[in-house]
């Protein structure tokens, strides 16, 4: 024991080398070191519910800043870390998520975005609204600028993936949870749409409520479109149903003879009431104009284009408003085409000779009225009148053989002179025109067969 | 524990601190001269223990407060040595040296 201490004394002078030894061991293993419990720390708080999780390590002593959502997950974590082998200390930066109050949520659909907005109560939460958000949006993309805070209302993602389904409905809009109460706002993307909110909206989870639903369904447009260079009618838009769509079709065939009609209409919900109603006369005046387009919104009816001649035009502004069902606005935007050559008698002849034989003048049964659906037709009568103002024209009334000859030549000739009335109105002279009746006495085709009587039921133009 | 991670990761250190000490050790025995004694030797051992509390007491934060471990591991295992080598040399002396 005497010469261990004695010996103990010239021990020193190795301690030097010792000391460069140590100063090599420090210089070369501090980082590794480091790096290990580092990565052996975070290995450990892995698969901890934590947000900001940072851990550094200086030294053996590991600082370890996280935001836990209970004060059991944050000591867990904390005595994951403190237990790493190699770990001396643990400077311990933890600290309870923010508490919300009140705990607001939002996801915005703009057109080309989605914004998940305000608080989410756990990590693998706002991972699931994440992944909901970009499956229910489509193909747009989807913003997060969530935080995560305590607080949230127990279901709250049962409803906010609830409320995610329905995004998809939305064209633009927000949806709003706050504490247990959900707004939401926006115009629905389809007729309809608002409708299946409303519906999806009963089935949120238990202690939810509507607060406010100010989701607005998108308007009901009907529109159409007469192109005089493709001698097309474009209907395009919303018709209420089956029926009335099958009808418009056969209106516009009626109305619109010189053009093929081209139907793009869709059938949905959510048509003003008299839609059906407001058709007839709206097309009937679009069947006057030269070009033209007729959008019917909610209760607006507009109608822009060109009239044929100037008195087309003054009827079609002042007409069209009186026929509407009350509360309908009209509005017109009429200017007139430009007005076409004159021609000589002859060719006058041959362009009303091709006008009714694409279609006929029509009247109300057995009566001297006018039908509406032959507006069209009489514009371009007059127009081709006007384009010829040297001819005096002869306008001939047939009838079918039906009935009593005495009444058949008394309908043709008020017929006769409702047509000449209607071209007078158009601003020609009257002098110009002579209304004869000749009941039926020229027949076109036989009176045996109803394709033969309709064809006998006619007005002829004879220029002279 | 905590040693035990340390000669893990750091074994060879430890060990060319024993090797140094069981060297250091064998000539001690047989070296002439005073060595550091009064006075030096007793301030040097206050330091050592000074030292120890420190590392004790893990007052010392971070990096330094490693390396301070670090280093008193491995001079107990350099005293280690020291104390294995002297008794090895002094049995052998003990057999070889004439009888007084």
């Amino acid at each position: 024991m005497h010469g261990l201490f004695r010996w103990s004394s010239k021990w020193w002078p190795g301690a030097i080398a010792l000391v460069v030894l140590w100063a090599l061991a420090t210089w070369t293993s501090t980082e590794p070191l480091e790096g290990d419990l580092a990565a052996r720390s975070n290995a450990a708080v892995r698969d901890a519910v934590l947000d900001k999780k940072r851990v550094t390590v200086a030294g053996r002593d590991v600082s370890f800043a996280a935001e836990a959502f209970s004060a059991d997950g944050r000591r867990a974590a904390l005595s994951a870390v403190e237990s790493v082998p190699g770990v001396r200390l643990v400077n311990d930066e933890t600290r309870l998520a923010p508490e919300a109050t009140p705990f607001v949520w939002s996801a915005e659909r703009d057109v080309v975005r989605v914004t998940l907005s305000g608080s989410a109560p756990l990590p693998q939460v706002k991972g699931r609204l994440l992944e909901a958000a970009k499956a229910g949006g489509g193909n747009v993309e989807v913003a997060d600028q969530m935080r995560l805070a305590r607080g949230a209302p127990p279901r709250f993602d049962a409803a906010a993936l609830l409320l995610l389904d329905q995004l998809g409905k939305l064209k633009d809009g927000k949806l709003t949870i706050s504490d247990d109460k959900i707004s939401l706002s926006g115009m629905a993307r389809e007729l309809g749409g608002r409708e299946a909110i409303a519906s999806a909206l009963k089935n949120l989870p238990e202690g939810f409520s509507v607060a406010a639903n100010d989701v607005k369904a998108p308007p009901y447009v009907f529109q159409a479109y007469k192109d005089p260079v493709a001698s097309t009618l474009t209907l395009t838009g919303n018709v209420p149903d089956k029926s009335v769509h099958a009808a418009l079709i056969a209106t516009a065939g009626r109305k619109f003879f010189a053009e093929k009609v081209v139907d793009n209409l869709k059938e949905s919900i959510g048509a003003p009431a008299s839609f059906a109603a407001v058709m007839g006369p709206a097309l009937s005046a679009l069947s006057r104009l030269s070009t033209g387009t007729l959008v019917v919104t909610d209760r607006e009816v507009k109608l822009s284009g060109d009239a044929l001649y100037d008195a087309a035009a003054a009827q079609i502004r002042a007409g069209l408003g009186k026929e509407l069902p009350p509360n309908w606005q009209y509005k017109a935007e009429i200017t007139v085409k430009p007005p076409s050559a004159p021609v000589d008698n002859t060719v006058c002849q041959q362009l009303f000779a091709d006008l009714l034989t694409k279609t006929r003048i029509r009247f109300e049964s057995s009566k001297a009225d006018l039908s509406p659906d032959s507006l069209g037709l009489l514009d371009r009568l007059t127009e081709t009148a006007l384009r010829c103002p040297t001819a005096n024209i002869e306008i001939a009334g047939h009838t079918d053989a039906d009935g009593d000859a005495n009444a058949n030549q008394s309908l043709s000739e008020r017929r006769a002179q409702a047509v000449a009335d209607y071209l007078v109105r158009g601003g020609l002279p009257a002098n110009r025109f002579t209304a004869v009746g000749y009941g039926s006495a020229q027949p076109m085709a036989g009176n045996d067969t109803e394709e033969g009587k309709a064809q006998n039921r006619r007005i002829d133009f004879v220029v002279k | 524990m905590i040693m035990a991670y340390v000669a893990q990761f750091f074994w060879g250190w430890l060990l060319a601190s024993l090797l140094l000490g069981l060297a250091m050790g064998w000539i001690s025995v047989v070296q002439r001269g005073e060595g550091v004694t009064g006075a030096w030797g007793r301030a040097l051992w206050a330091l050592v223990g000074v030292l120890l509390a420190l590392a004790v007491s893990q007052v010392v934060p971070g990096r330094p407060g490693y390396w301070l471990d670090l280093g008193l591991v491995m001079f107990g295992l350099y005293l280690a040595g020291c104390v294995v080598g002297s008794w090895l040399r002094a049995r052998v002396v003990a057999r070889t040296a004439p009888p007084a």
